[in-house]
Formats: C-alpha cells, structure tokens, sequence
C-alpha cells in the first residue's frame, strides 16, 4: 500500500498560493467517479467520469479563549479564486466563537503506514472492474427462475486526498470507495403470495467479488422468506442484532455522545463510568482493512488510530479533533472527519468542515460462539435480519424500526421468518437502567466487517418488540 | 466565481459537438451560493455555501444513456466530458431516437422574495439565532439549544439538443430550533423548523411564544413515558400525515419503480384503494414549499399531479422514459440532488389535502389509541407495500380525549390497509410544506416537502 508522500497535490498547489497568517489548512480532494446502474441485469446508465477537484481552508484566528473558526470550501483554483476564498474564510472567522484557544495543528512527522485503503484493480480500470464486479452480481441470477434482480448500481470513487497547513504539513495519499445497492425480487408458486423484496446496500474500500455469489443465494433466500413472513408477538424478548443491523444503530449513537462535541454539551457519558454489559468493549480503529472509514490520517492530518470507548463495560475514552482536544488540554485521537453527519455521505468531503466523529467501531470477538449457539443462547424471541431505517436519536439513544425481515427463535431453533411489526428501545442510558448496550447477554464469536462496524452478533436480552 | 450563464456559450459547443454524434443530449449546469449559522451555549458557527459549480451531460447511446460530468466548465474541461461521453458512444446505434418526449421549453425564472435573507448577513443571522438561543435558555431547566438557519441559492440551467433552455434560481431558506433538556443522565430534545422558497418571513416564524413552549414541552420529555406497543388506532398530526404520503403513495408512485415492476401499486392503478375523503397529490409548482421547482431536470415544469383523487389511486410520477414506456406523459418529477448526481423519478411537495373532520371528531372516533405527532422519518417498501413511520413525541387518546406524553416511537403497517382502515381525514392541516430531504434508495438527497391534514387510522406502534 502507498505511504504517504509529498507530492504535487491540489493542496499543496493551493497551498503554495494562499496569503494568509496562520493557523491554516487546506483539506483537498481530486476525485474521478464512475458508476453503473441497472435495470434488471441490463446496465440502463453508465456514468463517468465525473471529475471533482476541490478544497476546503479553514483558518483559526485566536481571540482571548476563543478561538474563530473560518471555513470556505471552493471548487476555484485560480489565484483570484483562492483569495476570493481567503477573504470569506477570514470574514466567517470574524463571526465565529469557539471556546478553545491555543489551538494546535498537526505537524509534519514520520509518514504513518496506510491501511488497506486502496484497490489498484480499480484504481487502474475503473470501469472495467465495476463491469466485472456486476457481472459477478448478475451472473448468479442466471438459471433462477423465481428471483430475479429488480434493480441494481454500483458506484465506485477514485480519490487523491491531500492536506496541508501552515505548521509545513504538505502529504497525500490516494483511497478507493466502492457503494452497492441492489434490490431482489422473488415470486413463484401457482397462486402463492405476492412477490417479496430483499434490499441490501453496503459499502467498501474495494470492488471485491469473492463471496458475491453467497451473498446472492442468501439475498435469494431472503427474499423468498419474506413472502411467508408473518408478523412478530408483541412483548420484551431476546434479540438477535447482526452486524448488518448493529452498523445502523450504534454508530449513530456513539459517534456523537463519545465525542468532545458531546462533552461540551455535556452530554457525553463520564470516564469510568458503567454504561454497557461488564463483557463488551468497544473501540473506534481508524486503521481497520478496507473500512471506508480508515485511513493513515484524519482529515486534520494527526495519524488515525484505535481508541477505546468502552472497556469491560465501562466508558473509557472519547474521540477528540485538534479544536475539541484543545477546549478540554488532551491530545487529538485523530478523529476529524468530514462529511460525517446524519445521512448519506458526500463523496465530496472538502466541501465540509472537519468535525470528529467514530471511523469503524469495532467489537472483538466474544464468547457466545457461533450463530446457532447464540439462537441456542436467546431461546425464544426474534433474530433480525434487516431493520426499516433505526434512526436512531443521539440525543435520547432511542432507536427503533420496522423489522424488514427476520425470524422467529423457538426452543433454542430459527422457525418461521417474520416481518412488520417493530423492534426498539435505546441503546445507552444512565447506569442501572435498561438499554441495548446493558442487556447484551452474549457476543458471538465472528466479527464481521459492514459499513461502520466490525462486530459479532450481538444477544440482547430484551428489547421491545411490537407485533401481532 | 463567474456567473453560471456566463459559461452557456462552452455548454452550448459542447452541445452542438455531440449532436453530431447522439440523436439527443442535455446538460444541466449549476451553481449553488448561501449562508448559515448556528448558535449553540458554547460555540457559534457561521458557514458559506462551497464555491462550486459544474455541469453534467447525458447523451442517448442508443439502448442506455451514457453521462460524464466536471466541476469544471472551462472549455478544456468541458471537452474532456464531452470525449469520455463521444468514447461510450462509440459503436451505438445514433439513429434510435432517446425514449420520451423531449422538452422545448425555453424560459427563466427566479424567486424573488421581497425581504432576501441575504439581506441580513451573517452578522443579522448571528444576532437572530442568538435571541432565539436565549428565548429558550430563558425556560428554567433549559441549559442548552441548537439554533441553526440559513439561505441558499440554487441556480440551474438546463439545454438541450431539442432546444430546451431553462434558467431558474431557487431561494430556500431553512431554520430549526431544538432545545435540550438533560436529568439524572437522561437526554431528550424537541425541535421546531420550517423552511421553503422565500425570504426573511419565513424566519420570522421562529417566535419567542413558539420557542418557548417548545423549550417547556422538552422538558415535559424528560419525564414522559414509553408508547404503549402494539396494533391500535393511530391519529397522525400533519406532520405525520405528510410522512405517510410520501414514504406511501410518494415512492410507490414513482413510476420508474412501475418499470422494473418494482411497485405494489402498479397493478391497482385506477381503484379505489381509501374512503372518498382521502386525496393524496405531488405538487411541484406548490407556492413556496421546501420542494417547489419551477421546471425539473429535463426541462419539464413542476406540475401538481393528483395520486389519490377522493379515495381512488388515479396517478404517477413519471419522467420522460416511464412515460414512454407506460404511455403517459412527464410530470415534471425528474430530479437530481446536484449537478453531479444521475436523474431518477423524484417527489417535489406530497401532501394529504384535507378533509372535513375536527380534531376532537377524530379523537372521539378514536376513542382509546395513540397520537403520533412531530413526524422525524420514514422508509418506504415499494414492492412489498409496507411503511415505517417514525416521530418525536405521542400522546396517548383516552375515551376520546388526549392524554400522557409519550417519548418517540415506530409505527409499522400495510399502506393497503392503513388506507382501508382510514376512519377520518382532519379539516385543519399545514398551510405549508414541512421540510424534509429524501433519498433514492440509499444516495441522491434532496429537498422535498411534505404536508397533510389529521389522518386516523389502526396500525402497529412500538418504541423507537
């Protein structure tokens, strides 16, 4: 994998023109991206490249124990274009108050090692490979007769990131992200119910096939399952949360209330203090292989790394930028990040202002062994395979949602699939008081890399479940 | 940065360039400007829109569409699009004409409210959202409030090789308020927004009554208990209803999903599928709603179309290909969330029209259930027919009247039935579009509004 390098990059370009007093930095992106949509198995839209060059400055202007921050993001290269964007980034300074001062960007060091974050087949063929990679997608569907893929798109993003401030950072690394979003439709049967749908997406580091075909016979299965599917009991029961699940509640939660931000709303949960089962422990790994959220530095340029948050059930650290680490005298634990808010990400990252937010929360593996001994484990109650949306509420730590597709647990034994009806609850809440982080009972024994999460399955014992 | 139709002459030679070699292609240009802030206890944060523009081009390959795009629209740029476009048209047939009807419209439009929230500047957003700040802080018990507003101009213009050409310029301006209410470790918050194509009116809607009754009700969170779970009736507030509308008989309507014969509704279209009160429509051209365009991606106006008209399924929303292919004509619903992002079939404004019940008709109806209120989210099923609704707060309904507070909850239900149970339509509903953003599948956010009238119905509700 490419180390880091200075080079010829569109931050340090702008960089080299900027007149402006420091503290500075410029966050760059040249990014091509290409994409393939379907209608069927049939590619109804083929896109790119669509080129993307950008920065974002932010200037921090110190005034007593406040610090301004200026921020201006701007597709214009050109040196009236860069100081049309000094001057508004100057002006928003003005205006800006944060209660920070002695404000520290990082400075130039060793080049950290790069993760895997970067496929060099599509790299080199972009197109090439996301034809393969639908051709691996579609290819299973060949022969079936009863499922069929109804739509499909795989999106992939080529970008050369680079930063640089006025503490002489100048580096750049390169990185791959590849989305897929795909629905399957399955029907059959002489007057059997009507068709049911499976909706999986995800996302990557790279345009990886290898267990493509798996995953569609599961998909298949899914599908299937949801035409017989009836609806769940109502009642507090023993869940099952996979990591397809848990990477669409839990980040949502902890990427806000661990965080420097929460602690100066005061909403961030007190160190040492026991918010979840005395056998979980969680960290945020900026370096985890081929997570879209990895990478050998934050968007501030400090090196990513793993930091705990929970440790034997207790709270054990926070996530920190340079800005939030300065308000509260504690070092940076390389956790700015752009364009991590609520919703979809913006492949366009320099166009937002760092903020701090989890990179790939990651739950090692625990002792509840396999997926059977957990469905052994809970019992009776309810595995869910796939939620609605859980939206969760960083604020309350209330999530919850339609159960899209799941299945019964009788007598320690997966029974009949069921679907509708809802499953919720919170996942953390003051100590003593019941929540998804406290009640977990077992911790399967395989983590699995999904989106945000690398995570076992997780044994919840309960959670309410609204049904029939 | 210049203006966007300063670069037209580069867009029109790239256009004039590639009808020599595709029997249609378009581009949409666009340049977005604006400004916000948001206030909060400790930090006070004013942005500025990116300085970006670009343009992308989609051309009619002969059995696909084929698009390139760069933010970029200098002339050397422009031409890279334009190779990498010709290079996918190698080998397709030209003479198949693209599906649909092409647009010829050739007109311009612009918001323009009396009073631009630009006018203010940052410093009068600042000094705003720092009152507002202190209306709810003023609550006892209220310590901290996120306060955010902003304005945002969105400049598009569409041509293409049938001669269309559109230039509009969308004024949104958006606030939101949301105090935060913490004891004993417990953290809960409401919030009020609002938000369309106007000017400084709409963030005079932000009033220290309002915010600080908002900011009483936040507290009242703190000790509200949970839903109660399981199938009941269910009386959706506007905001609920407008949810319902969209995540229902918004993206199932959709009619490219009619295409991929990705929709539970398409085979119904026609019936009566909810009681003669019930009419449900899609109005992109409603005055100033958060979703209101004046002309859509491929150059059709905004239209309102009608889906449910008095209880019966009568309508889609279709761009120019489904209409090709189901013999119906464009609505004006083709949309792209910038002008990098792929078109698809979209929603501008979907609403429940109202109907002719009283709050405390309905309630009576109700009898015991629960009342949904501040709706937050939804996802839509198109195939299989389900919806998942999400809100804030609820009150339970106790032998007709409104009783305990309630803290956020899921409601789950078949559209189909949710409509057949439908019970009463309310006669007081948004004279406005709440403010959302929606996406297509899982990518492509964009503005929309949503809106409605009481709705009662039965359905399954559970904590969330």
């Amino acid at each position: 994998m490419s180390a880091l390098q200075p080079v010829d990059s569109t931050a340090a370009r702008v960089a080299d023109q900027l007149r402006a007093d420091g503290p500075w930095e410029v966050f760059a992106q040249r990014t091509r991206r290409y994409e393939l949509h379907l209608n069927g198995t049939t590619i109804e839209l083929a896109r790119g490249p669509i080129t993307v060059e950008g920065y974002g400055l932010r200037l921090l202007r110190p005034r007593g124990e406040q610090t301004g921050r200026g921020f201006q993001a701007s597709t214009d290269l050109t040196a009236d274009g860069i100081r049309a964007t000094v001057a508004t980034a100057e002006a928003v300074a003005r205006l800006s108050s944060f209660p920070a001062k002695g404000v520290e960007l990082p400075k130039p060091g060793g080049a950290p090692a790069s993760p895997l974050i970067r496929d060099d087949d599509l790299w080199s063929d972009p197109m090439g490979t996301l034809e393969r990679f639908v051709h691996a997608l579609t290819a299973p569907f060949d022969g079936r007769s009863n499922e069929v893929l109804s739509f499909g798109s795989v999106r992939a993003s080529l970008n050369e990131n680079s930063l640089a401030n006025s503490n002489g950072l100048r580096f750049a690394y390169p990185s791959t992200e590849v989305e897929y979003e795909a629905a399957v439709k399955a029907s059959g049967g002489p007057e059997g119910p009507p068709p049911g749908e499976y909706w999986v997406n995800g996302s990557s580091r790279r345009a990886t096939t290898d267990h493509l075909a798996d995953e569609v016979s599961a998909w298949c299965r899914y599908a299937q399952d949801v035409r017989r599917a009836v609806q769940p009991p109502t009642g507090d029961l023993p869940v099952i949360l996979p990591p397809g699940v848990l990477t669409t509640i839990l980040p949502n939660v902890l990427s806000v209330r661990f965080t420097g931000t929460a602690r100066l709303r005061e909403i961030a949960p007190a160190l040492g203090t026991s918010i979840a089962a005395s056998s979980l422990t969680v960290e945020d790994d900026g370096t985890y292989p081929w997570a879209t959220g990895s990478g050998p530095v934050d968007d501030e340029g400090t090196p990513r790394r793993k930091q705990p948050l929970i440790s034997g059930g207790s709270v054990a650290g926070l996530l920190y930028d340079s800005l939030h680490g300065a308000a509260f005298g504690v070092p940076s634990t390389g956790s700015a990040a752009r364009a991590a808010g609520f919703g979809m990400r913006d492949p366009r990252r320099f166009a937002h202002a760092p903020g701090l937010s989890s990179t790939t929360l990651s739950i090692p593996a625990g002792t509840g062994g396999s997926d059977a001994e957990l469905v052994e484990a809970a019992g009776d109650g309810i595995w869910v395979q796939q939620l609605g949306w859980a939206f969760p509420d960083p604020f309350s730590g209330a999530f919850g949602g339609e159960i899209r597709i799941g299945y019964r647990i009788r007598g320690g034994k997966l029974a009949e699939p069921v679907r509708g009806g809802t499953v919720g609850g919170v996942v953390m809440a003051p100590p003593g008081a019941p929540s998804l982080l406290a009640n977990v009972v077992a911790i399967g024994s395989t983590p699995e890399l999904t989106d945000q999460m690398a995570t076992p399955p997780l044994l919840v014992r309960p959670l309410v479940v609204a049904g029939a | 940065m210049a203006d966007l139709r300063d670069y037209e002459p580069n867009l029109d030679r790239i256009l004039t360039r590639l009808e020599r070699r595709s029997a249609f292609a378009e581009i949409l240009a666009e340049r977005a400007s604006g400004e916000g802030v948001q206030v909060e206890r400790r930090s006070t944060t004013p942005n500025v829109q990116p300085r970006m523009h670009g343009a992308i081009v989609r051309a009619w390959a002969g059995a696909r569409w084929v698009e390139a795009a760069s933010t970029d629209l200098e002339m050397p740029a422009l031409e890279s699009v334009a190779d990498a476009i010709e290079r996918d048209l190698d080998g397709s047939a030209t003479a198949g004409s693209a599906p649909g009807e092409s647009a010829t419209t050739d007109e311009e439009w612009r918001t323009d409210p009396p009073h631009p929230v630009s006018e203010l500047g940052m410093e009068g957003m600042v000094s705003i959202g720092k009152d507002v700040f202190g209306w709810a802080t003023a609550v006892p018990g209220i310590k901290e409030c996120q306060v955010s507003m902003g304005w945002a101009d969105d400049e598009r213009l569409y041509l293409n090789t049938a001669g269309a050409r559109c230039f509009q310029t969308l004024s949104r301006v958006r606030y939101g308020v949301a105090p935060v209410a913490m004891e004993n470790g417990r953290v809960e918050f409401d919030f009020l927004s609002g938000g369309g194509l106007g000017g400084r009116e709409i963030l005079e809607e932000m009033t220290e009554s309002s915010v600080r009754e908002l900011a009483r009700g936040t507290l009242d969170l703190l000790h509200a208990k949970a839903p109660p779970t399981g199938q009941m009736p269910v009386l959706l507030d506007p905001s609920v209803a407008g949810l319902f509308a969209h995540e229902s008989f918004g993206h199932g309507t959709e009619a490219d999903q009619f295409v991929r014969d990705r929709s539970y509704l398409k085979p119904i279209l026609g019936q009566m599928v909810g009681p003669t009160q019930l009419t449900i429509a899609d109005d992109g051209a409603f005055p100033g709603g958060w979703g209101t365009i004046f002309c859509d991606d491929e150059g059709h106006p905004g239209q309102k179309t009608l889906l449910v008209d008095h209880g019966r399924f009568v309508g889609a929303l279709h761009d120019r290909e489904s209409a090709a292919v189901l013999g119906a004509k464009a609505t004006g619903n083709t949309r792209r969330s910038d002008c990098l992002s792929r078109a698809f079939v979209r929603m501008t404004n979907t609403y429940v029209e109202p109907g002719s019940w009283s709050l405390d008709e309905l309630l009576a109806e109700a009898k015991n259930g629960i009342l949904l209120e501040r709706g937050t989210s939804g996802i839509e099923d198109p195939l299989g027919g389900q919806m998942q609704l999400k809100v804030k707060k609820g009150h339970r309904i106790e032998n007709g009247r409104v009783g305990e507070l309630v803290t956020s909850m899921a409601l789950s239900g078949r559209v189909l039935d949710f409509l057949r149970d439908i019970r009463g339509v309310g006669r007081e509903g948004d004279t406005k579009m709440e403010t959302g953003y929606c996406g297509k599948g899982h990518s492509d956010l964009l503005p929309v509004g949503t809106g409605g009238a009481h709705l009662l119905s039965t359905a399954v509700v559970g904590p969330a």
